[in-house]
């Protein structure tokens, strides 16, 4: 059962389902599945449309959401976020697809100051952990619109 | 409820209000770290169920067990017995939402022939398993791979986090307290502290002493959290019928449902966030057992965190949807004043983390009038049970 990979917690980008993602946030993009039959947005990632079984293309979103709920971590819950607690992670609901909720970190703000459906806009940042020595892979963290 | 949400679903079950009644009950101690291995627990409290039932272990021909966990199956059933009879069973039983459900399989093998005593067991060691981190809630998590490659990167891991996140959105939607959640946590230390089983009976506290627990992941203070406990329990089921025979008082199974929430344990994609597929599940159970909310004397609910005990009230038609936090205030859920005598065995918070197979045995022992913290007349019990990803709802009457 245990995770054996070297570099958990940090993302498999090997994993079929998700390392599109990753490798938006990459070239500085957010991208979401999107079901090319009938426009659904796909969140979290699947072989194909839930809904009417079509194929799936990741597409490009503005990467502008709201705050939908959040937590300040406080606890150092693995190894890795010892050195960065407090940290605040959240779910955020992406602007032209409310029903998508990313999880994700908020950054460039005082906790004090997060608020319901606060306007938030995308930011891609390399995340690396101490735990997982020379590696890092950008990925989107949300922070305040201004 | 005005149309029925879209977000998961009940499974569809057959009317059984009457046919079974559960007519044993066994615990082992509840405690921290105890160096025991689960199948050692399972068998003890499988051993003292039997008994508490007035038959032998040749007498149990069926077994409902956690085949998540299978710590307690019919192999070992027959090697802690020295038993070789032929057995029905399934592993879809144990604890956690199918210690709600498992009565519901037990009444369908009786009702077809295939067994007369079934009994449902489940263990827990995760108290002594913990030091080598092999099980626990977080590790079983973590290998699923929307969590690991989604989740788990971003910090949102393990379930004190998701729940708090929970708590926040509760918060901000219904206007909820810390104080509120708080009600919870006393309410049950309330009752742990008049059970001399409970892992925190000696330990006091107050809503100050609430307010005070640090922070895990604000909102979620320690207070909101469960315990961590190596114990188990186990209930024997029988037809209505052949339990008049027996010696311990009868405890007749009502109603019995199941909800899904089409999300699972994504609990960060689940449309209603603040709700649990209890919403699925309550109404089925009453219907079939012909009773309301308004009926029930004492209610045991799964309580991982005090937020969960929250949605569940609510989902299970207690109080309607957001109001639980005024709902829960005062002495609501005391065993000997409340409205709605809520988990008094101390729940999953104060009595002991044994995953909901003690929140049945407690709701039993309430009907025969046999409880620690004995709620006055109860006549009719409730046990919502819950993994994130399934509800379960199971409705007990004394005979
Ligand atoms: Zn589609």
């Amino acid at each position: 059962m245990a995770i054996k990979r070297a570099d958990f917690p940090l993302p498999d980008l090997e994993d079929e389902l998700t390392k599109e993602f990753f490798a938006g946030a990459a070239r500085n993009e957010l991208v979401i599945p999107r079901c090319t039959a009938c426009g659904a947005w796909v969140w979290y990632p699947e072989p194909a449309c839930p809904a009417c079984g079509g194929e799936l293309a990741w597409t490009s979103t503005s990467g502008r959401a709201r705050l939908f709920s959040w937590a300040v971590v406080r606890r150092p819950f693995l190894p890795a976020f010892a050195e960065m607690i407090p940290f605040v992670t959240a779910l955020v609901a992406l602007e032209e697809a409310p029903e998508v909720r990313i999880v994700t970190y908020i950054v460039d703000t005082d906790p004090q100051e997060l608020t319901a459906d606060l306007p938030l806009e995308v930011t891609f940042r390399p995340l690396s952990f101490p735990t997982v020595p020379d590696r890092a892979v950008a990925v989107p963290m949300f922070r305040p619109r201004p | 409820m005005i149309g029925t949400p879209d977000w998961g679903h009940t499974t569809s079950f057959e009317d059984i209000n009457g046919d079974v009644a559960i007519v044993g009950i066994g615990e082992t101690e509840y405690t921290k770290a105890s160096g025991r291995t689960a199948r050692d627990i399972g068998a003890e409290a499988a051993e003292r169920a039997i008994a508490d039932a007035g038959l032998e272990p040749a007498d149990i021909d069926g077994l409902t067990f956690s085949g998540a966990f299978a710590d307690f199956d019919v192999a070992a059933f027959h090697e802690q017995f020295g038993t070789t009879h032929e057995m029905w069973s399934s592993p879809w039983g144990g604890g956690m939402s199918w210690a709600g459900t498992a009565p519901y399989l037990a009444a369908r093998a009786i009702n077809a022939g295939k067994a007369r005593h079934v009994l449902n067991v489940f263990p827990v060691a995760w108290a002594t398993q913990r030091a080598s981190m092999t099980g626990g809630p977080g590790e079983v998590h973590a290998t699923q791979t929307a969590k690991q490659n989604l989740e788990v990167p971003f910090g949102w891991f393990p379930q004190p986090v998701y729940f708090a996140t929970i708590m926040r959105r509760h918060m901000l939607e219904f206007g909820t307290t810390e104080a509120q959640f708080g009600a919870v946590a006393v309410a049950c230390r309330r009752h742990a502290n008049l059970h001399p089983g409970a892992v925190m009976h000696g330990k006091k506290m107050t809503i100050d002493d609430y307010l005070a627990s640090p922070y895990l992941a604000d909102p979620l203070r320690l207070f909101d959290s469960c315990l961590i406990s190596d114990g188990g329990a186990a209930y024997v089921t029988t037809s209505a019928e052949r339990a008049q025979d027996l010696p311990a008082p009868v405890v007749v199974v009502r109603g019995v449902a199941e909800g899904l929430s089409a999300s699972g344990t994504h609990w960060s994609q689940q449309r209603d966030f603040t709700s649990t597929p209890q919403v699925f599940s309550a109404p089925p159970a009453f219907a079939m057992a012909g009773l309301t909310p308004q009926d029930v004397d004492v209610l045991t609910a799964y309580d991982p965190f005090t937020v969960v005990s929250l949605m569940q009230i609510e989902d299970m038609g207690f109080c309607p949807k957001g109001e639980s936090g005024r709902f829960v205030e005062g002495d609501t859920l005391f065993h000997d004043a409340g409205k709605l005598p809520f988990n008094p065995h101390g729940g999953l918070l104060s009595h002991a983390y044994v995953l909901g197979i003690a929140h049945v045995v407690e709701l039993v022992k309430q009907l025969r009038g046999t409880a620690a913290a004995q709620v006055p007349g109860a006549e009719v019990g409730v046990y919502g049970g819950y993994t994130g990803a399934h509800a379960s709802t199971l409705v007990l009457t004394k005979a």
